[in-house]
């Protein structure tokens, strides 16, 4: 950006002098070019093929039949009803929902409390949280398929709600009361003085203020239960129940590698993070600076 | 003060674990089921659609509803779901040596506990058979299908057109595969990817084994008394390598090894053919035919039997089958693997040209299609019969055989030293 | 009393009594973290006390402890286990080794990659479209990133975008994922594609930070772009290239999705991680004192990692 302004605030600039600029300049123009093709060629290619009929598919190359266009909607239709692709979106949202709101509750509570409360051992607990972030989900997957089967939650959804908001909750902990703790003393003070209880703070002060930070977790944890394949192989078992990250990979092997119902898939699978992603980016984005340690 | 934290935690966490292990199991007796019975297979696309047609009639005959569930991950799924408690009720296990696992550790209801008759239920099939669902003498399921896997599938147009006959001795399919390609067509497809599909490999070793070193070999060797760094494997390696290899295969074993076997079936006999034969076992005509629906059995599509190699040891054939197992001890899963020991089972199932049934019930007027009965045929009319060896073997034994293959057939060069490691691990877990 | 107080600066206040254990805010504070507390100690810590000394046993067949091994595990892993780690083989191969290729592969391409980007990107008019080009795998699932690429690297050109590419230049269409030689660095390339947005993003916003006045002073001194970029702009960005690190490499030893999805840990185990071989040993070999083992080798290795994080976090008083 800064060498543009640079050039703009010279005098006028001859045409040569402006082709020597493009010509210096061509080779980050190149190189982005590249990157974009390299960046979007993949997925284009993909989206094209999961409109295309299957039995061109494997006849002619997806960039040959741009000129063809003969595409087709019929195979989302398919991988809709005949791979049970609807209902694992709905189990999909069935799944996140849940795992997104409450840790995001349980967090923003306990991050109140760390930010804006004094009590014995505050900070040694807030650290010892924080040092949660590394215990990888795989020391986790044996242990709670138990403690699941003797709570008796092992054939629904209780298990992986309750194992996504545990593995949620340090990283929530750490974002929400690092943007706690830059809300201004005064308010708080003030509110304290006013006789108001910890409670009425943490709903009617803290929180109306942290709407971008609560967003931002929000949203970074709602993507990562979506797009979750590994607690779902584990902790969700019975097949009606399946996400779509574990049904695609169904459609992969059943029917050898049917490439009209794997790209269809793929593309729903896509769909919701998607438009997560045009539609919040900056949250998006803020959520996975800040957790840049998950 | 963190470390008298972390003793505590300790001190809980034996407590836990110790509470942790003592989840028993259900003690003895059939329970009275709730109506509905689940049951789990990795089978997808045609076999299941056949498979529910078989279930449909046990809900008509019982008034038991079924849910059927498959994955592809078969064993994951079964270890999971029992570590959690939540097992299926009934289980098409694909590998008997599945069975000796499970019902070792206690895993699998026995048809005895589940207040079956099992002489009754055992006279439907032949010893061999009986002989996959037993652990220790007792039985604990009944071979719900079977396939012939000594098929070599081609298509008989075009053996027709290149005046080639029907090889009879593996010196005669040898030269066809050379003739083929002389005339620049690709002899061989060969789709063996990854975890799912090396277990094509083995089917293509067995078939050569059984051939080269004889049955008691075979036996010998898929039990543990042979060696698999022995002579006789390394000579039936040799002779597989003559026809999986980069001139033979379509792609060559780089592209063997990228696709998987429904793929290279596809690449066949779909509708854009770059090969022209395809070894593996019966079931390759219905995934053919459910590709490609165009095809005409007997003119597109056919096999013969897999040659012989050495005359001396003939022409054994070697199959497969899926185990049904309970595991749940309750009436629903009872009478549902009792339904599925019955020719009246069988029979619907035949029908829908999946599958090849091993109960003796089921006759040649049950097959709908000549591929099918053809291959019934070679099943029945068996001078011998031995069971798919790296389906017998224990533990992960298996799989990593088809890993093993993959590998020698990459880097031929290295089959020594491969087949000593794989002898090594052999050992171990035949012990 | 304590209820008009608010927080002070961190640590204990010398010369003060703590707010003892039964002052309201006190009993307030637990309360509000005590959701958080159970959770943690339920779902977090109590398994990995489990699988700690999980990893000293051995297990049946329904995932129950039969044994008591010891360090056995252990031992097989690193010395008896050649999908694991062979250093017979030379080059050394097994999962071990080939999450050290995508530590060094993985952690320098998208480092690399993104900081390529974030600069040249600063410099066109349409830097946001082209950021967001590359940032938007990463809001995608690993499921869906090992799809899109199973595509690109169809053996068959007429699917397979890349060996379409190759055999356009006259070149042969290589299996890239069936040749064992190949499979690692076509996953580690994916993921690369995957997680390059994340680098190029925090890159760029730090990059933004620098002041421009240093910048233009250094221009009008006569410094060249490659003098500026080695001698101002790196050297500021220190730490956001090690909070990318430190992402980076915790990845690395997470994978697991991209490759269950892509080769399953083919052909012949030569892709397989130390992520992928957990879940193979736990679930479809049902050793799940075995996996465990291998799951507490994970956590040894991340460890590090997140204490140098935290560590530099601390110097650069970004946290406490």
């Amino acid at each position: 950006m800064a060498t543009a302004e640079v050039t703009v605030q010279r005098p006028a600039r001859t045409v040569s002098e402006r082709m020597v600029g493009f010509l210096t300049k061509s080779p980050v123009h190149l190189t982005l070019i590249l990157v974009a093709f390299i960046w979007l060629v993949p997925t284009v290619g993909l989206a094209i093929t999961s409109v295309r009929v299957p039995a061109d598919i494997t006849g002619s190359s997806w960039w040959s039949s741009l000129l063809d266009w003969r595409y087709t909607l019929n195979n989302y239709d398919t991988v809709l009803s005949r791979a049970n692709m609807d209902r694992s979106f709905v189990n999909s949202l069935i799944i996140t929902i849940p795992s997104t709101l409450l840790p995001l509750t349980i967090a923003s509570l306990a991050a109140y409390a760390f930010s804006w409360i004094r009590f014995p051992f505050r900070d040694t607990i807030f650290l010892m949280i924080v040092a949660l972030m590394v215990v990888p989900i795989q020391m986790a997957l044996v242990p709670l398929l138990r403690l699941f089967r003797d709570m008796g939650i092992a054939n629904n959804y209780g298990g992986i709600w309750l194992a996504h908001t545990g593995f949620g909750l340090p990283l929530g902990i750490f974002l929400l009361r690092n943007f706690f703790i830059t809300l201004p003393r005064d308010l708080i003070e003030a509110a304290r003085v006013d006789g108001a209880s910890n409670l009425k703070i943490f709903l009617r002060v803290v929180l109306p203020l942290s709407v971008p930070a609560l967003a931002s977790y929000a949203i970074f944890q709602f993507l990562w239960v979506w797009n979750d394949l590994l607690m779902a192989l584990v902790f969700v078992q019975n097949s009606d129940l399946w996400p779509m990250t574990i049904r695609i990979n169904q459609i992969q092997s059943q029917f050898g590698i049917e490439w009209h119902l794997l790209s269809a898939g793929a593309f729903l699978l896509m769909a919701v993070p998607l438009i997560v992603f045009f539609a919040l980016q900056r949250y998006f984005v803020q959520g996975l600076l800040a957790g840049s340690v998950k | 003060m963190r470390r008298k934290r972390l003793v505590s935690l300790a001190a809980i966490a034996v407590l836990v674990l110790g509470l942790g292990a003592c989840g028993g199991d259900d003690g003895g007796g059939t329970k009275e089921g709730d109506g509905e019975v689940t049951i789990f297979s990795l089978w997808g696309g045609s076999e299941e659609e056949a498979f529910k047609k078989v279930l449909t009639q046990f809900t008509q005959d019982t008034g038991i509803k079924t849910k059927y569930e498959a994955a592809r991950d078969f064993l994951p799924v079964i270890r999971t779901r029992l570590n959690a408690g939540n097992p299926p009720e009934v289980g098409i296990l694909p590998r008997p040596g599945f069975v000796d696992e499970l019902a070792r550790d206690d895993a699998l209801i026995s048809l005895e506990d589940l207040g079956l008759d099992v002489d009754k239920i055992n006279e439907n099939y032949g010893e061999t058979w009986t002989d996959l669902a037993t652990f220790e003498d007792t039985t604990y399921g009944v071979v719900a299908k079977a396939n012939s896997k000594s098929t070599v599938w081609y298509k008989p147009n075009s053996f027709q057109q290149n005046g080639f006959q029907i090889p009879k001795t593996w010196d005669e399919l040898n030269q066809i595969v050379k003739d083929y390609k002389s005339k620049g067509d690709v002899p061989w497809a060969v789709g063996a990817q990854g975890r799912d599909n090396s277990w094509t490999l083995t089917d293509w070793f067995e078939q050569i084994y059984v051939r080269t070193a004889g049955g008691d070999n075979y036996d010998k060797l898929f039990s543990g008394e042979l060696a698999f760094n022995d002579p006789t494997v390394k000579e039936a390696l040799g002779e597989m390598l003559k026809n999986v290899n980069d001139q033979y295969v379509l792609g060559g074993i780089d592209t063997a090894l990228s696709i998987s076997f429904q793929d290279g079936i596809a690449r066949v006999f779909g509708t854009t053919p770059k090969a022209e034969m395809y070894m593996l076992g019966g079931f390759v005509g219905g995934i053919a035919l459910g590709a490609n629906p165009s095809l005409k059995p007997g003119t597109d599509i056919d096999f013969f039997p897999f040659p012989t190699i050495k005359e001396e040891n003939g022409d054994p054939l070697v199959g497969s089958g899926d185990v049904a197992a309970a595991f749940v001890n309750n009436e629903d899963a009872a009478k549902l693997i009792e339904y599925l020991s019955t020719p009246a089972a069988g029979k619907i199932w035949v029908s829908t040209g999946a599958i090849v049934s091993p109960n003796k019930g089921v006759t040649e007027a049950d097959y709908p299609n000549e591929l099918v009965n053809k291959e019934a045929e070679q099943v029945k009319n068996a001078e011998s019969f031995r069971f798919d060896g790296s389906d017998l073997l224990p533990g992960t034994l298996g799989q990593d055989f088809g890993t093993l293959l993959q590998k020698i057939i990459k880097t031929p060069g290295q089959m020594d030293s491969l087949l000593d490691d794989y002898q090594a691990e052999a050992e171990k877990a035949f012990s | 009393m304590s209820s008009t107080a608010v927080p002070g600066p961190v640590g204990r206040p010398r010369g003060r009594r703590l707010p003892t254990f039964f002052a309201r805010s006190s009993w307030q504070g637990f309360l509000f973290i005590a959701p958080a507390v159970v959770f943690l100690g339920l779902f977090v810590v109590w398994p990995l006390i489990y699988t700690i000394t999980l990893s000293f046993a051995d297990t049946n067949a329904k995932l129950k402890i039969v044994d008591w091994v010891g360090l056995d595990n252990y031992k097989t892993l690193f010395t008896d286990d050649k999908e694991f780690l062979d250093l017979d083989a030379f080059p050394p191969t097994g999962a071990f080794v080939n999450n050290l290729k995508w530590v060094v592969l993985y952690t320098t391409l998208s480092l690399g990659l993104g900081l390529l980007i974030a600069v040249l990107a600063a410099r066109v008019r349409y830097e946001s479209m082209i950021k967001a080009v590359v940032f938007i795998p990463m809001a995608i699932s690993a499921t869906a990133v090992a799809i899109i690429w199973k595509f690109v690297y169809d053996p068959d050109p007429d699917i397979g975008s890349l060996n379409a590419l190759i055999t356009l230049f006259g070149g042969e269409a290589k299996a890239w994922y069936g040749r064992a030689d190949l499979v690692n660095y076509a996953l580690i390339w994916a993921y690369v594609w995957a997680s390059t947005g994340f680098a190029m993003v925090v890159l760029s916003a730090a990059l933004k930070g620098i002041s421009e006045e240093v910048i233009e002073a250094a221009r009008t001194d006569g410094a060249s772009e490659w003098d500026i970029f080695r001698r101002i702009q790196l050297p500021l960005l220190s730490l956001p290239i090690s909070v990318v690190t430190v992402w980076l490499l915790i990845n690395v030893i997470k994978v697991f999705d991209i490759i269950y999805v892509l080769t399953g840990g083919g052909p012949g185990g030569a892709s397989e991680v130390i992520a992928f071989s957990m879940y193979d040993e736990t679930f479809t070999n049902g050793e799940a004192g075995y996996g465990a083992a291998i799951a507490v080798v994970m956590l040894l290795l991340i460890i590090p990692i997140m204490a140098f994080n935290i560590r530099r976090f601390r110097s650069e008083r970004v946290i406490t």
